[in-house]
């Protein structure tokens, strides 16, 4: 069995606690991250997404492969840049995988953050092993990205589930009409 | 679409460039985490924590600072709140990282009292002190973890005094 290289990997790391930022970026460089970029808040993060966008070659990036944010940060937090990397058309990768820090794990905020397109939910207080198992879950379980009139994000169903009578809950099937599939 | 009919919805199915990025040659097979990076990266965790009763000693003495102009000056009390709200807040997604479970708590606890709609009586000021006090205990004594005998006394009297000053 192999290892991943994450050599050629870029991570963009929000939050405004230097303690955190500095041990996030810290394990994710020991883990093999090739570029970590650490700002302090949202409004950094756009300003730097923006950069990437805009000045490649002067910013050294040429692309963020995941975002790692905080959710309770000030002036601009974390679910206010998740939207923004998910609905902006300023947005330089609106597919990107996100993954929330936050120490709200109350359900109706766990499900905020999935209404607005979250890709992974990491709990405070957070061990250096579910850091790596929430990369590890990027990688080897990405989900297909689903656009309504109400959602942009991540398919929020992980699993296939079917009624215990074997009817499956999904409407619309790939075949149904008024559904397109975008390959790429 | 060809047929002219409006899309509901559109589903994106993109190939896993991220497992071709980091899997290298081998993009379907089995890949884990390297076990040498994870323990390097635990190592570096607990160097970390060496320095955090230090760091969190710095906003333990914020609040402090707060709850003395809850204080001085009553009136100032929500702004003051929102402060030690917010700083709680921050102390309880830290603590348990580097090991002091204890910090989590007590923070937990804080930020729950912090939560108040209307007018904030002296005996919140009190609680918010016993929470302070607590902290400061737990920073002192280095007492990670549960913190045994130290750390149930200390639980302890944070509970007599929410006890008292709630009633």
């Amino acid at each position: 069995m192999s290892n991943y290289d994450f050599d050629r990997v870029s991570v963009l790391l929000v939050d405004d606690s230097p303690f955190i930022r500095s041990l996030i970026a810290n394990s994710l460089k020991v883990l093999g991250v090739g570029n970590v970029y650490a700002v302090e808040h949202g409004g950094d993060a756009i300003t730097f997404l923006q950069r990437v966008k805009n000045e490649p070659m002067k910013v050294g990036c040429q692309q963020i492969d995941i975002i790692v944010s905080n959710w309770d940060m000030h002036p601009i937090d974390g679910m206010m840049f998740l939207r923004w990397v998910r609905r902006h058309k300023d947005s330089p990768d609106r597919f990107v995988p996100f993954v929330m820090i936050t120490s709200y794990t109350e359900p109706d905020r766990v499900m905020q953050a999935r209404e607005m397109g979250v890709t992974e939910m990491l709990a405070k207080p957070f061990t250096v092993k579910s850091v790596g198992e929430k990369l590890v879950s990027i990688i080897e379980r990405p989900r297909q990205f689903v656009h309504t009139k109400d959602y942009f994000g991540p398919d929020r169903r992980r699993q296939a589930i079917q009624m215990p009578d074997g009817r499956d809950r999904r409407v619309l099937t790939d075949k149904s009409e008024g559904v397109e599939i975008i390959r790429g | 679409m060809a047929n002219g009919k409006p899309v509901i919805v559109r589903f994106y199915r993109f190939k896993n460039r991220l497992k071709e990025k980091t899997a290298g040659l081998n993009p379907s097979g089995k890949v884990s985490l390297s076990a040498e990076a994870m323990e390097e990266a635990e190592k570096a965790l607990s160097k970390m924590s060496e320095d955090y009763p230090d760091w969190v000693s710095g906003l333990v003495g914020k609040m402090q600072e707060q709850h003395g102009r809850c204080v001085d000056t009553p009136e100032s009390r929500k702004e003051c709140f929102e402060e030690i709200a917010r700083i709680a807040h921050d102390m309880k997604g830290q603590g348990g990282t580097f090991g002091y479970p204890l910090i989590t708590a007590f923070s937990d606890s804080l930020y729950g009292f912090t939560q108040i709609k209307g007018d904030i009586e002296d005996a919140v000021v009190e609680l918010v002190k016993a929470h302070i006090d607590a902290m400061r205990a737990v920073i002192r004594g280095r007492v990670a973890g549960s913190g045994g005998d130290i750390g149930k006394s200390l639980t302890e009297g944070l509970n007599e005094a929410i006890a008292k000053y709630s009633t």
